[in-house]
Formats: structure tokens, sequence, C-alpha cells
């Protein structure tokens, strides 16, 4: 990764205010993460950029996402709520692999709709809407880990 | 864990709930995951939580370290049956010791001196009444299956017998997993005398030395050292050697800490085992220059405790630590918050460990321990100077911290005479 695209990365979490960016090509992975005080105020600094060594350093997770973004309500339009993860897992966009998605981009949801399974040990969890709307984005990828609290999609209440 | 891990050239992930989301072991982990939220119920001891969380990572093993789960026999069973590597005993063993009366059965088998008391748990109040008169008043009861003062009764006569022995029976089994009760001699001036052990898991055992933890606050230690400046040669070595018989009759493994109580005659009798690395490691690992964490990784791997060692455990000069609580340092009440100015001492002999940091939030959801502050000299009283000078220089602005109680710990006479015993808090303090 040259000088010129991690200051490209920067340019893009500054401007978009999106609060951790981690990007990895090949062997290189850069993190990128805006710092916010415990106050909540969300005018934060780019100061943290994380460039591991060569690969032999650096741990490389079997199911790391080419690209996480995570936005925090506070910047994103007022009204958008996201439906967060309530257990940490693997996150699955249908019930198998032949079956289409639970839900795409644009359908409307009512509380109890299936949105996804979230699988844990073993155990396929199926995560409900708890708001009426429209799926609005998906912010993880089919057989993605998920911690608890990471947003899965954002829904547009109606 | 994580230094030890870095030590090592292993990464880490760190789990953490959401009111550690910003602390320093999730920023220094290689990588971290959110388990749940601040109640530990729903995180720290949430099993599924973790163990899916381990499983997304990919991780060889995990270190449960102290507290929560760490000696919970049904976690290191899942951890086994998951294909994790528990960094502690077996789950057996785990089992086994946390039966306290067993353990003291165990004990007593190999010559390792008990207190006099029950034989198990009481059957009877008639059973309590004959033990209580044969040994003599006054005796303990205790809870069987936990500790920390539940469950616990000191009984002075026979005539209060029956009533305590269903109050301890009624508290033990609301508290814990079962409700027996067993009976043991009382010491009333006791100090706390711990050995720190080391098995692999090729049946070889090292004892390394003890801590005296007498320094205490309703049960909450607040300063360990070690040598112990009140144990005595010849009771240390033949405590010692049938020490290191039993651990490895029991089939033990890993780090672990055998608890003594020592009377005012200055003779040991075994309380309990905990089998888990303790709190107040650091102390052990001053006097013998041995990281006991990464002691605990390397014998989890496989490795033999004569390779980790290096050669037969050497012993020099005298550590002390003190405890440093979020805590108003007269009142003892909890004093989470943010922390506003830091300065952490240092110079020759000076260890500290810390998640503390400037700006960093104490929460409130967990234990108060914020620092432990290490002096290491090569006496008693060197380590003591030193401990002074560390104390002095430690600044924490914004929360209110038990420095000052330390400072009047380290400078009453009686403590530096060595003098004290369980009871030295409370006689100038509630």
């Amino acid at each position: 990764m040259t000088n010129e695209e991690i200051r490209e990365l920067i340019q893009i979490v500054t401007d978009t205010g999106v609060a951790e960016l981690e990007v990895q090509r090949g062997d290189n992975r850069v993190r990128i993460r805006r710092s916010f005080g415990l106050s909540g105020s969300d005018e934060g600094r780019v100061n943290e950029i994380l460039v591991p060594g060569p690969a032999g350093a650096s741990p490389a997770p079997a199911a790391a996402p080419a690209l996480k973004a995570e936005t925090p309500p506070a910047q994103s339009e007022p009204e958008l709520i996201y439906a967060k993860s309530p257990i940490v897992g693997t996150f699955y966009e249908a019930a198998s692999p032949d079956t289409p998605p639970f839900v795409r981009i644009g359908e409307h949801v009512t509380p109890g709709k299936i949105l996804c399974i979230i699988e844990s040990m073993k155990l396929m969890n199926e995560i409900e809407a708890d708001v009426a709307g429209i799926i609005e984005s998906k912010l993880v990828q089919n057989g993605q880990p998920v911690e608890y609290g990471e947003a899965l999609f954002g829904i547009r209440p109606v | 864990m994580i230094c030890a891990c870095k030590d090592l050239g292993i990464p880490t992930v760190a789990v953490y709930s959401e009111a550690d989301r910003h602390s320093l072991p999730v920023r220094f982990a290689d990588q971290a995951i959110c388990i749940g939220p601040a109640k530990s119920a729903r995180s720290y001891l949430d099993i599924p939580s973790i163990i899916s969380a381990a499983e997304i990572t990919h991780v060889d093993a995990i270190h449960p370290g102290y507290g929560f789960l760490s000696e919970n026999a049904g976690f290191a069973e899942v951890c086994r049956v998951s294909g994790i590597k528990f960094i502690g005993p077996t789950p057996e063993v785990i089992a086994a010791m946390g039966i306290k009366e067993r353990a003291r059965a165990i004990m007593q088998q190999h010559g390792v001196p008990i207190l006099p008391g029950s034989e198990g748990a009481l059957s009877s109040t008639e059973e309590a009444l004959e033990t209580a008169e044969r040994i003599g008043y006054p005796v303990i009861l205790k809870a069987s299956a936990g500790g920390g003062g539940r469950g616990m009764r000191v009984v002075n006569h026979p005539g209060e017998l029956p009533g305590l022995l269903t109050q301890a029976q009624q508290e033990a089994g609301a508290a814990f997993s079962s409700a027996d009760v067993y009976l043991e001699k009382y010491v009333g001036a006791p100090r706390h005398i711990e050995f720190q052990i080391l098995a692999d898991e090729h049946g070889n055992v090292e004892i390394l030395g003890e801590r005296d933890c007498s320094i205490q606050r309703r049960h909450q230690k607040l300063l360990e050292e070690s040598p112990s400046p009140a144990l005595r040669p010849e009771v240390r070595e033949r405590v010692t050697a049938k020490l290191r018989e039993a651990i490895r009759a029991i089939g033990y493994s890993n780090a672990g800490t055998v608890e003594f109580l020592m009377d005012e005659k200055g003779d040991l009798h075994f309380i309990e085992v905990n089998a888990r690395i303790q709190v107040e490691h650091p102390v052990t690992e001053a006097v013998t220059g041995i990281d006991l964490v990464k002691a605990q990784i390397r014998i989890a791997g496989g490795e033999k405790l004569a390779d980790i060692l290096g050669g037969p455990v050497q012993f020099r000069g005298h550590a002390i630590e003190c405890r440093i609580n979020a805590e108003n340092p007269e009142t003892f009440t909890p004093s989470p918050g943010r922390i506003t100015g830091l300065n952490l001492p240092g110079g020759v002999g000076i260890r500290v460990d810390t998640h503390a940091y400037q700006d960093g939030v104490i929460p409130p959801y967990y234990d108060s321990l914020v620092a432990k502050l290490i002096a290491h000299g090569r006496d008693r009283a060197e380590a003591i100077q030193r401990m002074k000078r560390a104390l002095d220089l430690f600044v924490v602005e914004g929360i209110h911290t038990s420095i000052p109680l330390h400072k009047r710990i380290l400078n009453e006479p009686d403590f530096v005479a060595g003098h004290f015993d369980t009871n030295f808090i409370k006689r100038w303090m509630p």
C-alpha cells in the first residue's frame, strides 16, 4: 500500500465521518479509527493508524472481511434505525446457500420479520426486526463474523 | 496476558463488554470482540458468547484470567469439547478443588496439615455438636461450595451452634451450588499464608514459595508480600515437601495457589486450593524471576516444567504488592469515574500493572482494582522503602484511590516489624 493510497483513505475517513475503516489488500492491512470523546461529541480527529508489518507478524483471521465500515448513528440521517446483532457469531443472509436472502434492500419489514441468521456455537439464531420500515442498507456480508452490538441493517422506519 | 503473549509471539483476541470498549486490553490485543452489555452475566459470564467469539476468531486457547469463569469447571469442560485449550487445570481437578472438604481430605491423606474439623459435610446437628465438642470451641462453620464469607459462621459455644448451622446452610444454599457446610477449628487471629504452585501436564510439580496476605479488610486482600516475615524455615520446608506430593497426587496441572492459615504458634493449616492464577502473582514473579502467565501458556502448550523454569527455583530478595483500588480510602465506597490526572511511579525495583490511563474511565460495573503496585528489594526493609517512594510518586486524580490507606499501612510500626495478622486493618478501621 502506497503512502498516496493511505492518504486517500485518511481523506475518506475525514470527509465521510466514518468512525472506523479497515482495508486489507493482500498482506497489507490498514485500520484507521476516528476517536470520539466519551462525552459523545462526534467532533473527532483521525488519530490512529495501524499498519502491521509483513505478513508473518500480523494475524490473519480467516473470516476478516475486505472492508468493514461502522457508521455511528449520530452522523447518519436522523431517522435511520440500525438492527444490531444481539449475540456474537457468524452472519448469514439466507437460511441456506440455496435459498434466497431473508430480506432485500428496499423491502418493507414489520416487527417479527426475520432479517437474517446469526450462527453461534452451531446454533442458528433467527434475528427479527423490531421496527416496521424499509431496509435501506446491509452493513455486513454473508459469512462475516459479527460481534455483540454490530450494526447489521439500516432500516428507515415508516 | 497480552504481555506474555507478545513475548511469546502469540496473537491475542480480547473479548469485552460494552463498558470496556475503550479499555487498554481492547486497544493492545491484536483483535477485540464485543461480547455483550456491561452486565457481567450477559458478557464476561456468558459462556456461549465467549465460545462464539473464540470460534469466529479461530483461537487455539483461552486464558480465563481470575474471577469470572476462571474456576468454572463447566466452562473448562465446554472449552475442551469445543476443541479450545483452557489454560488452567482440567475440569475434573477444578471441580474437585471446588468442593472444599474434599480438598481437605486429599491434603490430609498426603500429610499436609489441616485444621481439626468435621469429616466432610455435616449431616446433622448432632454430628456438628459432637465434632465441636471434640475439637474445642470456638469453631467455624463454612460452606463447602463457596467462599467470600458467605455460609460462614463462628460458633463460640454449643448453645448457639444449632441456630448458626441452619443459617450457614441456608446462606450457602442460596449463594452456591450446594447447602453443604463443614466445620473447622476457628483461629481468632490468623495470618493468611498461601503457596504458589506450578505443574506441567506431565506430572511435574514445583512450589514457588509463599505469600503473606494477612493485610485484609473484610476478606479482601489489600497488600501481599513474599516471603512471609512470620514463616519459620523448617515449617516452610516441611509443608512445601508434603504439598508437592499432594498436588502431584491430585493430578493438578498449570498454575494454582494453596491457601493456609497460620495460627498463633506459627503452624500452618490447609484451607483451600484456588485453581487459577491469582491477582497477587506478581509478588512471586518478583522474588523468583519467573513469568507465571507465560509459564501457564507454555504448560498449556505441553512443555515440561524443567524447560520452562530452566533450573532450580531461586528466591531473591523481598517483594510487596499494594492493590490500588478505586475507592474512598476512609469510607471504602467505590469511586468509579474519569481519571483526569495520572502519574505512574517507576524507578528501581518498581512494577505497575494497570488498566488505567489519562482520560480513561473506570466503569462502575466491575471490581474496583485499578492498579497493582509491586516493589522488590534485596530485603524487606528495602522493599518497604521502595514501596513508600512509589506511593509518593503515584498520582491519580479524578477518582479516589486507596493510596493514602496503603501509605498508612506502610508506616505502621507493627507492619514494619512484621507483627500483624488478618485483624490488622480492623484494629484501626471498620
